[in-house]
């Protein structure tokens, strides 16, 4: 027994290092793809030496596409994480922060600094509109968290609870655009696609450094994380107390979303298909499935990235719609599945 | 010495009174108290209660001089173990990583060599070695059953709490089972409290039996006193002949059912 558990380890170790060179391929492959043409060469020798390139291609790479591909992979691992921590700890596999509605609810916030520009004392504009954002995926993840409390956390009602929020965040975000002029309305739109080209350096590192502060405390969890896999009454039974594992929780996961999606806007079911996929590949063990879900969070997002620009030349589409177009199919495939297993 | 006591419990699930001021006889040492009743008698309130997972009124449940607090009761399940109704759910999740996850989680200080090794007997004995590594979602209701148990023993508890261990269960492992708690409470000198459905095994395994009917006790004692033909009809609705079987136990024999309860 103990043998086979080991060796099962071992084999999943193996397969978190392939999901990391994996992760480089895509991100080097995101890096090559774009209309200025630059090879694949030229942008390792660029990476380990900046004075190989020339100017004009200097900047194309190290302030356009290195934050843009870098982005991808902080947003994707943020999603991917709170993706797999939210279906662990409501116990339901088709949640999400996109399914639960914290990113509608944050691009309504988002939607609010952009039509009425308000400002605080000390706080500029330009903080104002991802402050916002977190104002409000906070304030759904609260509303969730207070309903699965209110149910007993019955798992069905909490994501049809969701859903509704989304619908909700959706019509508030879509009462704005009839508010805001035709230049707030555009931007809106791209909150609400989800689109990664607008990002650079300060988004990559705000981004990547809530990551950072938030996968220890998951890391911290994983034995509870994993043991809840048997269910909420076995949970219990053992003396965990489930509602304050829910309510740290999900306000790691709405923190952590609202990182990801206040500066890229809301990017659709890279937190729900994260998840599952490492799932199939890693098994429920979250020692192993805690890193696993990031990396493929941030893999499915760095291939799409790559695919947004690569599928049209010459254009570049916004990255959510590639990944809720990816995403819709498998979430139905999910739904289908479900009836055979938890 | 009295180990165990359990005085005038009243349990209210909002306005609904489920326990009517329910007292268990002292339980010793080595005692395994099997609870009967009908479907929704308040067995598993009773066993909830005793885990420290619901609210009560009134009354007290003391363990080993400890007295059961409602927000102490994670401390309070650190020494008990308790098996509730639902066996672990249909996940991927193994045997094995469940059970090395759950001690990892409770903190269980042992290394990880006697770990394994508590694991594996325990699986062993449950007869989960063959599957200590398959899903879980791939095992019969029977087997999840086994490994609900296998569970709420990782801690090595003093008191078990079991509600309803063998109820998707064959006869081979319903006995094994049973062994299995009867073994634990007399080698360390525990007490186990079980919700049964099986009369002949609890007049087999138990040595106290407490009838429940509506959230009230009406019947408490050794077996002997407790499993006779009036109380089985009044708890169960059945009419039944109780004698002394082969092996020296009391045996029920139901013969038809009570048309008109009541």
């Amino acid at each position: 027994m103990e043998a086979s558990f080991r060796q099962l380890g071992w084999r999943r170790l193996v397969m978190l290092g392939g999901l990391l060179l994996a992760l480089l391929a895509s991100l080097l492959l995101d890096l090559q793809a774009g209309p200025a043409d630059l090879s694949l060469g030229q942008i390792l020798a660029a990476l380990w030496d900046s004075e190989q390139l020339d100017l004009r291609h200097r900047i194309i790479l190290f302030d356009v596409r290195l934050p843009d591909a870098l982005i991808a992979l902080a947003v994707g691992a943020a999603l991917g994480l709170s993706g797999l921590e939210t279906q662990t700890v409501l116990n339901n596999p088709l949640a999400s922060p996109y399914t639960l509605g914290v990113s509608a609810f944050a691009a309504f916030g988002a939607g609010l600094a952009i039509v009425f520009m308000p400002t605080l004392p000390g706080i500029g504009h330009t903080l104002m509109l991802p402050l916002l954002a977190l104002l409000f995926a906070l304030l759904c993840g609260g509303l969730v968290l207070l309903f699965s409390r209110l149910t007993g956390g019955a798992r069905e009602s909490v994501v049809l609870f969701g859903m509704a929020l989304f619908f909700l965040g959706t019509a508030l975000t879509s009462a704005l655009q009839y508010v805001g002029d035709t230049e707030a309305v555009d931007q809106i739109v791209f909150w609400t696609i989800g689109d990664l080209t607008k990002a650079g350096w300060p988004e990559v590192i705000a981004v990547s450094l809530c990551f950072a502060l938030v996968l220890p405390f998951s890391l911290r969890h994983v034995w509870v994380l994993t043991l809840l896999r048997a269910g909420e009454a076995q949970a219990q039974s053992l003396g965990l107390d489930l509602n304050r594992i829910r309510l740290w929780v999900l306000l790691r996961v709405s923190v952590l979303c609202a990182f990801a999606v206040c500066f890229v806007g809301a990017i659709g079911f890279v937190g729900l298909i994260g998840p599952h996929i490492a799932r199939i590949l890693l098994g429920e063990d979250h020692r192993y499935l805690v890193p696993g879900a990031a990396l493929c969070g941030a893999l499915i997002l760095s291939l799409a990235s790559f695919l947004s620009k690569a599928l049209l030349p010459g254009v570049i589409i916004p990255v959510g719609i590639i990944t809720s177009l990816v995403g819709v199919p498998i979430f139905l495939a999910l739904i289908v599945g479900q009836k055979r297993r938890v | 010495m009295s180990v165990f006591e359990v005085n005038n419990i009243n349990v209210f699930y909002g306005r609904t009174q489920r326990l009517f001021g329910v007292d268990l006889p002292p339980l010793q040492s080595g005692d395994v108290l099997g609870l009967l009743g009908a479907n929704a008698a308040g067995k598993s309130t009773l066993m909830r209660t005793l885990a420290g997972q619901q609210d009560f009124r009134g009354g007290t449940i003391r363990f080993a001089g400890q007295e059961l607090q409602r927000h102490r009761a994670r401390h309070w399940l650190a020494g008990v173990g308790f098996m509730p109704q639902t066996p672990p759910q249909e996940s991927a999740l193994r045997p094995f990583e469940l059970l090395w996850s759950a001690a990892r989680a409770l903190g269980v200080t042992l290394s990880d060599q006697a770990l394994t090794q508590r694991i594996e007997a325990l699986l062993a004995r449950l007869g989960l070695a063959e599957r200590a590594m398959a899903p879980l979602y791939s095992l019969s209701g029977g087997k999840r059953q086994l490994v609900g148990l296998a569970l709420a023993l990782i801690r090595d508890p003093q008191l078990m709490l079991l509600d309803e261990p063998t109820s998707a269960l064959d006869l081979h492992w319903r006995m094994v089972v049973l062994d299995l708690v009867q073994e634990r409470v007399q080698a360390q000198q525990g007490i186990a409290i079980a919700a049964l459905h099986d009369l002949d095994l609890a007049a087999r395994y138990c040595t106290q039996l407490v009838m429940l009917e509506q959230g009230r006790v009406v019947a408490a004692g050794p077996v002997a006193e407790v499993l006779n033909p009036a109380n089985i009809a009044r708890v169960f609705k059945v009419e039944a002949q109780v004698e002394i079987g082969p092996m020296g136990y009391p045996r029920v024999q139901v013969l038809n059912a009570i048309r008109h309860p009541g």
